[in-house]
């Protein structure tokens, strides 16, 4: 019973709502961890600060007894970061880009209620580029994928994504199967 | 009990449902739209930790004297 209670925690299928009954995922795609761990180390530095304020005021809060205010001041400060770093990872979360075997569907989510969900059909696509920008990039391999389809319609960019190059393949495979009808193996 | 204590009190339960609302949002964001297994992780760390939190919150919101401070902020 509770093991079976913990399995979403261990194993899950990647469904998605809107998915069609024999629609197979082949790539999750969020960016790459590097930039939420950026956010995450200001978070840490900002929690410092009460450990910093008490260091500072220490003789004050001794001489006056205000050790409980300044805990419970410390404790909503607390508070309110853990809810700004899970409002941080929550928009790194959802901010996905699923590529099946018959589309891609990119999902940004801009704020808690403030989503932009675009879908584009396989045989749509016609050229795929990755643009790989500066020194972190290159070394932690992610990058921007464009993904063009017909010229008078807009570009999908899937921004700062790990492995672009593989991501690329994987589109142009997705895409050789849907005009030549034979199923595309990704490695 | 003074006009300042009072308000001080709304204004600190007023902070508590806040965090909640927006805890709640956050968490049916996680679970509702998340696809995989991380953001049910993100869900669950999130749950235990705010729990956790708030009742240290509330047990020192119970312990604090505000009464005395607010009198020593006056003078």
């Amino acid at each position: 019973m509770i093991r079976s209670l913990f399995s979403i925690f261990r194993e899950s299928t990647n469904s998605f709502e809107g998915q069609k009954d024999d629609e197979n995922i082949v790539l999750l795609l969020r960016r790459h961890p590097f930039t939420i761990y950026i956010r995450i180390g200001f978070y840490v530095l900002a929690s410092l600060v009460p450990i910093v304020a008490g260091v500072m005021f220490y003789s004050y809060l001794s001489i006056h007894g205000r050790f409980d205010v300044f805990f419970f001041l410390s404790s909503i400060w607390y508070l309110g970061l853990w809810l700004a770093v899970f409002h941080s990872l929550t928009l790194y979360t959802l901010n996905t880009v699923l590529i099946t075997d018959r589309r891609i569907i990119d999902s940004d989510q801009h704020g808690l209620f403030n989503r932009e969900t675009s879908e584009l059909h396989s045989n749509r696509i016609q050229d795929v580029s990755t643009h790989t920008n500066g020194m972190i990039e290159t070394f932690l391999q992610f990058g921007d994928v464009t993904v063009q389809t017909a010229a008078s319609e807009k570009q999908f960019v899937f921004h700062q994504v790990p492995r672009p190059d593989k991501v690329k393949d994987v589109i142009m495979q997705m895409t050789a199967s849907k005009h030549t009808g034979v199923k595309a193996v990704v490695q | 009990m003074p006009f300042l204590e009072i308000i001080f009190n709304i204004l600190v339960i007023g902070l508590f449902v806040v965090y909640w609302t927006v805890a709640f949002i956050i968490l049916y964001h996680l679970t509702r739209f998340g696809i995989g297994i991380q953001p049910k992780r993100f869900a669950a760390i999130f749950m235990l930790g705010s729990l956790v939190l708030s009742s240290v919150a509330i047990i020192l919101f119970t312990k604090l004297e505000i009464s005395a401070f607010l009198t020593q902020m006056s003078q």
